[in-house]
């Protein structure tokens, strides 16, 4: 780690059972990190309860399209939350808790909006809503209520040998006023009202270091890229600027001797293997890590087989370098 | 000497020369880089009114013009060093409707990776006052119609219409926006990816689930692109939906 850093022990509070958003990817192309988040969820004692009938959260794009609407749809899957009877949503997409927290942000901070949503709500034919769930990063979820200690506990098969580059997208640590994440070297002057005990660090985020070298595997040093940009929402309308952050992102974890990117969030995932295959295409070199999502290399070392995380759905093949080490 | 965010300067305002005597002292070499002075008359406060009255536009107010957002945007450092938040900030303050237009070819770039938003030390909401900065632009008629938008656009018809999004149907109708052959099948009219004028590299990854006989994975891929996933009871909201967004003025479906 660049930084001398003080890691917080896993504090709770946050509910073991929690209500479930998966998001439209994971449903989708993202099977994989559904599947294997199950399984983690499951092997570390802790209950999703998935989310009937929800809609999309709107990702990055529809807020560019309408304020309004955005905050409908999110207001919608918090009120089918608080009638499941949950003040605590979970999600696995940087996406989908960004647009969820966002919308927290802007019904606690700004009466208007709270009021005209809820009249907004009721006449969709939804419960408005009284209180407003609070949204987590599944990684947050994981650290606070299960921690490393439960993941060594838990590892039937170290992770010996890999070395990861821990990828953590943008949104899961920023903005601070949404994700509510805390300033670990303390010399910020900003006030941060929202923070939240629980978060991430911002700029030197942890959690998912924490919990992959507790199941045995070696981080590497992969500041500042850990949080740069993958091109996110542009990465199917801007293609050269999408390409240029993939590359970086890419060579700088093989360069940093990487044998695989955890990712934590489907866009970033998706983004990362599609650039990954066309940058090969091209010729760049030092482009070819695979990417796997943290939970499928938690899922392995708990002893599952790569067909139970669904290893072969990753475009990027990881299943090579895994075998090498003799780890699926 | 170097000029602070010399990019902003347009060219045929910058003077060098070769030699230079001011007062009976040669300060060549030193002080030979002059920029010549401009005069602005044709401010348009409205835009900034116009800004602030959108929701996520208020915090623009907070601006101090610091400067760490322009620090810390990647798409700055590196793509496109015209691409400056701070400066756009500043000309949507004023109302300097021309320079923002001069700068429409770079200003949809944001990638929304919220460094700015963040590292604010004023608590401006930066990535969210770009947006509406564009929006406002965009109602004006002074920027084109820029892909990102149509993206963002086409994102929005699919939620609208379903509740739910289906990667196959977003990438493949991205591609068939951009102007490549698609085949179809016959009966539903839905996108065959291994046929066609697609991009190589998207028959490559397409062919890849089956080239690893993931069965289950196609299947289940296929099946969403057949029929669309939905959200239940959705007729109802999507009234309201529509409402909304006629009222902001952005209903387009």
């Amino acid at each position: 780690m660049a930084v001398a850093q003080v890691r917080k022990p896993p504090m709770g509070g946050i509910g073991k059972r929690v209500a479930y958003y998966p998001g439209c990817s994971l449903e989708g192309a993202a099977r994989a990190y559904d599947v294997s988040t199950r399984i983690v969820a499951k092997e570390l004692g802790l209950e999703l309860d998935y989310l009937e009938d929800y809609n999309c959260c709107g990702a990055m794009e529809t807020k560019n399209v309408t304020f309004w609407g955005t905050m409908l749809l999110n207001a919608r899957n918090m009120s089918l939350a608080k009638k499941q009877g949950h003040s605590v949503i979970v999600a696995p997409c940087n996406g989908c808790s960004f647009s969820l927290q966002r919308a927290e942000y802007f019904l606690e901070t700004d009466k208007n909006v709270f009021e005209r949503i809820n009249s907004l709500l009721r006449e969709g034919g939804v419960d408005p809503l009284n209180e407003i769930p609070h949204t987590y990063h599944i990684l947050e979820w994981f650290y606070h209520e299960a921690g490393p200690e439960k993941v060594k506990e838990r590892t039937k098969k170290p992770l010996r040998g890999l070395k990861v580059a821990n990828y953590y997208g943008c949104l899961y640590t920023r903005p601070h006023f949404y994700a509510r994440t805390y300033s670990h070297s303390g010399t910020e002057e900003q006030e941060r009202p929202r923070m939240r005990e629980t978060a991430d660090d911002d700029e030197h985020p942890y959690y998912m270091n924490a919990l992959l070298e507790a199941a045995g595997a070696t981080s590497v040093e992969y500041e500042p890229m850990h949080t740069q940009c993958c091109g996110g929402p542009h990465s199917l309308s801007d293609e050269q600027v999408s390409e240029k952050f993939v590359m970086m992102l890419l060579q700088t974890a093989k360069r940093n001797g990487a044998d695989i990117i955890a990712t934590e969030c489907p866009l970033c995932h998706a983004s990362l293997e599609m650039y990954r295959h066309r940058l090969m295409m091209k010729g760049v070199p030092d482009v070819d890590v695979p990417a796997a999502y943290f939970t499928q290399l938690l899922g392995l070392a708990f002893g599952y087989s790569a067909g139970d995380v669904k290893l072969k759905d990753n475009l990027s093949d990881p299943l090579p370098v895994l075998q090498r080490l003799g780890l699926a | 000497m170097a000029i602070h965010e010399r990019s902003l300067v347009d060219p045929e305002r910058v003077l060098r020369k070769e030699r230079l005597v001011i007062d009976g002292v040669d300060v060549s070499g030193d002080w030979n880089l002059i920029i010549l002075p401009r005069v602005v008359e044709d401010y348009d406060l409205d835009f900034y009114d116009e800004v602030i009255a959108q929701p996520e536009g208020k915090t623009i107010v907070n601006c101090y013009q610091c400067s760490y957002c322009t620090a810390s945007c990647p798409v700055h450092n590196y793509w496109d060093e015209r691409y400056n938040p701070r400066h756009f900030i500043y000309l949507a303050r004023l109302g300097l409707i021309d320079e923002l237009q001069k700068r429409a070819d770079v200003m949809w770039r944001c990638v929304s990776c919220h460094k700015c938003t963040h590292r604010c030390p004023k608590g401006v909401l930066v990535e969210e006052v770009l947006k509406a900065i564009l929006r406002v632009m965009a109602k004006r008629g002074i920027i084109e119609e820029y892909p990102s938008k149509k993206f963002d656009k086409f994102f929005m018809d699919s939620v609208y219409e379903y509740g739910r999004i289906e990667d196959g149907e977003l990438l493949f109708g991205w591609i068939e926006k951009q102007g490549y052959q698609v085949v179809k099948d016959p009966i539903l009219k839905k996108p065959i990816p291994f046929f066609g004028g697609v991009p190589d590299w998207l028959k490559d990854l397409a062919a890849k689930p089956i080239k690893n006989m993931n069965i289950s994975f196609l299947i289940l891929n296929a099946k969403h692109m057949l029929f669309h996933p939905r959200t239940k009871n959705w007729n109802r909201f999507k009234q309201v939906l529509r409402k909304v967004m006629e009222e902001e003025g952005v209903f387009t479906h």
